[in-house]
């Protein structure tokens, strides 16, 4: 029995792809974005959470916390337990709506994953995944209905410097995407403080006709609450005005 | 600028400003806005007492009270509008209903005598000098009933009938079948009286009208205002014979139903008058514009529940150009109305589009929807024909009736079934041998006797109604009452009588609880458990553990489990309960708004909850039943509970899902109700909100005087409401999907 490790299963997404969605949120991530919203993705292994506002002080961690205050983040599941999970909204994907499969990086557990996109297919379902694309897997992107995909920054050095990795496999990942014609919507999360040059990756991103659509995701700071949770420092950043992300999206190819 | 968009706005305004009036006067009230206009300045009603107790009872004391009450309103007439008549004060305040009796009145010093003699809040509005049931009132108490004695009003009018006779013509046939039933002169002298009171109040406007048009130097306002008299004119005897007649005279009528007994049922909007509406656009006396006008004109009247849409007998399509307008015409007002849109595989899909679009765009609480398929199968199930079934159609907070024909006394019977569970706990303890299932066998038990308790109830309700309150306003539209000279409780074709369970989620996410915490996992002990309810959870360790056992709701849990068991077994209780004369019970889940009321008498729970806290809203399940708050979670949970009989489990949702007005929200959120209603689900009130606009007014509702939430069934003003119980709407609130 193949399983994995899942960092938490949200039903009725609407933001993560079309339709009403499941997201599920595998954990585990190569890549340590310094604005990461779901900083409890990146480790594989299981991590305890601490939210002290909700601790009672019963003095019973050892027995087991009821309150909320240590939460562990990570849980393995089988392909068998998350589609129980997934299944039970299938009355509201219709055709658009889905599962998708998130992070942490996904691929990072491509076994499960591919394991997961099979279970889910036999039972119809739309499978979406979102992806740093920091991997290439062609035998999942072939069977997926939907490919989001990141290209946070685009010079490299910075890319590095904010996310832990270069970002040239991630172009290469995007050309050979185009190669298969995989529909792809590409995202960057719009970070202010940084160069992310928006123009060049909307350059790129129109010549290759497999990207659908390219989408702006202006940074959010809920992730806040999680690193507090986990003991890591806030990630300092702030949310882009409206008046920024009308600048910018001025400079966002529309596919016609 | 005297246009449609400017009076609106106009209208809109003065809304706001009752609203925020109503409230200084009234207090909050935790209740349908009902679309009542503040008192005026020197309003005074000396009620006339026709029983020793102190209050008035049947033909003469009903009749002889609401004409007083009726004669002390002064017309209202708002030279912005095109309809006139609003209405303030209620017969049923004067007989000791504390539930809704406003401050104002409170305030005032015969009231407060009146009072004094009072033994509860009911004891004046059913005359229990001559229907006593103390026999049964120590049951009711023990299971906390809703006992539906001397619940008035819940049934539906056939507006049909009041639209071809006009007020002239009841009085014709009232005058036709006095002369037929010679013995029931008392109920024909009571009619009589009740319709010239109501023509009266239409002689009064058009009187009021006329010093205003002699005063009024604005061509534009003048000549509105020479329409509306003659509006008046020809309705206040004759029958309405076009659009805006039609709208008005509903209006009046709708004053008067609403004073005698809070009636709030209204028709099929779009069907009634449609035949009005294509005649009057072929005579080229109105056009789209006036008829959004007009309709919205109503909507601010009174929020009555319309139905719009759906299916005839035949399965065909009913939505009309009108159907359209309708939404356009609440959107163009976009205040609390309460306009329910029946939803069927064969309807317009345009039309659910923008039903929806509006939803999302105003975050008014507005449309509603019902589900065709659920409810009309469903209540052929009671043996009724689909002809029938169609008929019966949406015109309460949660609930359906066939106007003209039926008395369900829908919404005003039922039985707090966390109650039930609480005294089913205090008998387990008792025994030997502790368990779930025993707990369960003891539950049903109890739970037979309060159905029958309840059943004897509703007897004596329907049995003698029309002695104590016989409801002698909307009798004028109803089939067999004027014809035989009976009061509607008397001659209804249709007993099939609503009953609802009140704090599903309580009872099955406690039962879920024991059966996880207590038997599965062995982290409390039978006795350990009892000790944490009979101290209130003086331990917040033990009370997490509990409260922390998977929830109704969260789908495909021991406590979803549960809540489908606890359904089979309340819906074959209550089918199986006899009912004498034809009558017969539909079972349903639903509250209304008395869950912090129903939760007060409840102890402690074994859900983790604390005594005294309210219980669960209607079908819904407990707050913070799961992290992600996923409404789909919620929808598929309460598709599993409904009852099936053609009452309502209501999918009650407060959501901000961050979703644009656009094509992708209004699909996501088509979505949801279509799937929902597949599953077998028969009514979604969605509230969709804007969580920092909520959040503000609930710290400062005069913030927000605009802001509407659908409480229950109904839609309120939130700055009317309690602070305790604009909490409820707060905590209920999913944090978004």
């Amino acid at each position: 029995m193949i399983s994995g490790i899942v960092a938490d299963i949200q039903r009725a997404s609407v933001h993560d792809g079309p339709g009403i969605r499941t997201t599920v949120f595998l954990k585990g991530c190569p890549l340590h974005c310094a604005w990461c919203h779901n900083p409890e993705c990146i480790e594989r292994a299981p991590q305890l959470m601490y939210y002290p506002e909700k601790c009672i002080g019963c003095g019973s961690c050892d027995k087991g916390c009821f309150s909320g205050a240590r939460v562990i983040c990570g849980k393995e599941m089988s392909v068998e337990e998350v589609l129980k999970e997934v299944l039970l909204d299938k009355d509201y994907y219709g055709t658009d709506g889905g599962v998708t499969f998130s992070g942490g990086e996904p691929f990072m557990q491509s076994e499960f994953l591919n394991a997961l996109i099979d279970a889910c297919k036999a039972e119809g379902i739309h499978c979406a995944v979102e992806t740093s694309l920091i991997y290439f897997d062609a035998e999942i992107f072939r069977k997926v209905d939907l490919v989001m995909a990141d290209l946070k920054i685009w010079d490299d050095e910075l890319h590095k410097k904010y996310t832990g990795v270069s970002n040239e496999k991630i172009k290469t990942h995007f050309c050979q995407l185009s190669e298969l014609h995989i529909p792809v919507i590409a995202r960057t999360p719009v970070i202010p403080g940084i160069c992310q040059e928006i123009d060049k990756i909307s350059e790129f991103l129109k010549e290759l006709s497999n990207v659908e659509k390219y989408e702006l995701l202006p940074y959010h700071p809920l992730g806040g609450a999680k690193r507090e949770a986990l003991g890591i420092e806030p990630d300092g950043f702030t949310i882009p005005s409206k008046e920024f992300m009308e600048e910018l999206e001025k400079y966002v190819f529309i596919r016609e | 600028m005297y246009s449609y968009a400017s009076r609106l706005k106009a209208m809109r305004d003065t809304k706001i400003a009752h609203t925020l009036a109503k409230r200084k006067q009234n207090g909050y009230t935790d209740l349908d806005d009902f679309g009542t206009v503040p008192i005026s300045e020197g309003y005074f009603v000396e009620p006339w007492y026709n029983s020793t107790n102190g209050s008035f009872y049947g033909y003469d004391g009903m009749c002889e009270n609401f004409c007083r009450v009726l004669d002390a309103h002064e017309p209202y007439i708002d030279p912005n509008e095109m309809l006139c008549g609003r209405w303030r004060d209620m017969l049923v305040n004067y007989r000791g209903d504390l539930h809704y009796m406003p401050d104002w009145l409170k305030k005032n010093p015969k009231t407060q005598e009146f009072m004094k003699s009072a033994t509860n809040q009911w004891s004046k509005r059913w005359d229990e000098q001559r229907f006593p049931y103390d026999h049964l009132k120590p049951l009711q108490e023990k299971y906390n009933i809703t006992t539906g004695i001397d619940g008035d009003a819940h049934f539906a009018c056939d507006y049909r009938i009041g639209f071809e006779l006009g007020f002239g013509g009841l009085l014709k046939k009232i005058d036709k079948y006095r002369a037929i039933n010679l013995d029931k002169r008392e109920f024909y002298d009571a009619e009589e009286r009740t319709v010239e009171a109501i023509i009266s109040f239409v002689q009064r406007h058009i009187d009021k009208l006329e010093t205003m048009i002699a005063k009024e130097e604005n061509r534009a306002v003048r000549n509105n205002l020479i329409e509306m008299k003659q509006t008046c004119e020809n309705i206040r005897y004759n029958a309405p014979s076009t659009f805006q007649e039609a709208c008005q005279w509903t209006a009046f009528f709708n004053c008067a139903s609403r004073i005698y007994t809070r009636d709030g049922a209204g028709f099929q909007l779009d069907g009634l008058l449609y035949p009005y509406y294509e005649r009057d656009v072929k005579a080229g006396i109105l056009d789209d514009e006036k008829a959004k006008f007009l309709i919205a004109n109503l909507l601010l009247i009174d929020p009555h529940y319309y139905q719009i849409s759906g299916v005839d007998e035949n399965d065909k399509d009913m939505t009309n150009h009108l159907s359209y307008l309708i939404l356009e015409a609440a959107d163009s007002i976009n205040i609390a109305t309460n306009l329910t849109v029946r939803v069927h595989e064969n309807c317009d899909k345009e039309f659910m589009k923008k039903a929806v679009y509006y939803l999302l765009k105003n975050k008014n609480g507005w449309p509603r929807f019902c589900n065709d398929k659920a409810l009309a199968e469903g209540y052929m199930r009671n043996g009724i024909d689909k002809k029938t079934a169609r008929e019966r159609i949406a015109v309460g907070c949660n609930w359906m009736c066939v106007p003209g024909k039926e008395f369900p006394m829908n919404d005003t019977v039922k039985v707090n079934v966390a109650k039930v569970l609480d005294e089913a706990l205090k008998d387990l303890r008792k025994e030997e041998i502790r368990s779930t299932e025993r707990l369960f066998e003891i539950y049903e038990e109890h739970l037979k006797k309060a159905v029958e308790v309840t059943a004897e109830g509703v007897n004596l309700h329907i049995d003698h109604a029309w002695e104590v309150t016989p409801e002698l306003v909307m009798n004028l539209m109803m089939k067999n009452t004027l014809e035989r000279g009976e009061d509607i409780s008397q001659c209804a074709e249709l007993y099939t009588v609503g009953i609802d369970g009140a704090g599903l989620a309580v009872v099955a996410d406690s039962f879920g609880a024991l059966q996880t915490r207590v038997e599965e996992e062995k982290l409390l002990t039978w006795d350990e458990m009892y000790e944490a309810l009979d101290s209130d959870f003086a331990d917040e360790r033990t009370r997490l553990i509990l409260n922390s056992a998977p929830k109704y709701c969260q789908g495909g849990t021991i406590s979803d489990e549960w809540a489908k068991r606890l359904t089979e077994s309340w819906v074959r209780i209550v089918k199986a309960q006899s009912m004498p004369e034809g009558r017969q019970f539909i079972p349903g889940w639903f509250s209304w708004s008395r869950t912090i009321e129903y939760g007060s008498k409840v102890g402690a729970t074994p859900n983790g909850r604390r005594s005294g806290a309210p219980i669960s809203h209607g079908a819904n399940p407990n707050p913070h039943f799961r992290t992600d708050g996923a409404p789909t979670a919620q929808a598929n949970g309460i598709a599993s509970v409904q009852c099936g009989y053609g009452n309502t489990a209501p999918l009650q949702i407060e959501f901000d899902p961050k979703l644009a007005a656009d094509e992708k929200g209004v699909d996501t959120v088509l979505r949801l109700i279509e799937s929902h209603f597949n599953q077998g689900g028969t009514l979604i009130n969605i509230n969709i909100l804007d969580s920092e606009k909520l959040l503000e007014a609930n710290e400062n509702p005069d913030l927000h005087p605009d802001l509407v939430v659908r409480v229950t069934g109904f839609t309120a003003y939130f700055a009317s409401l309690s602070p305790q119980f604009r909490q409820l709407v707060v905590d209920r609130f999913l944090q978004g999907i």
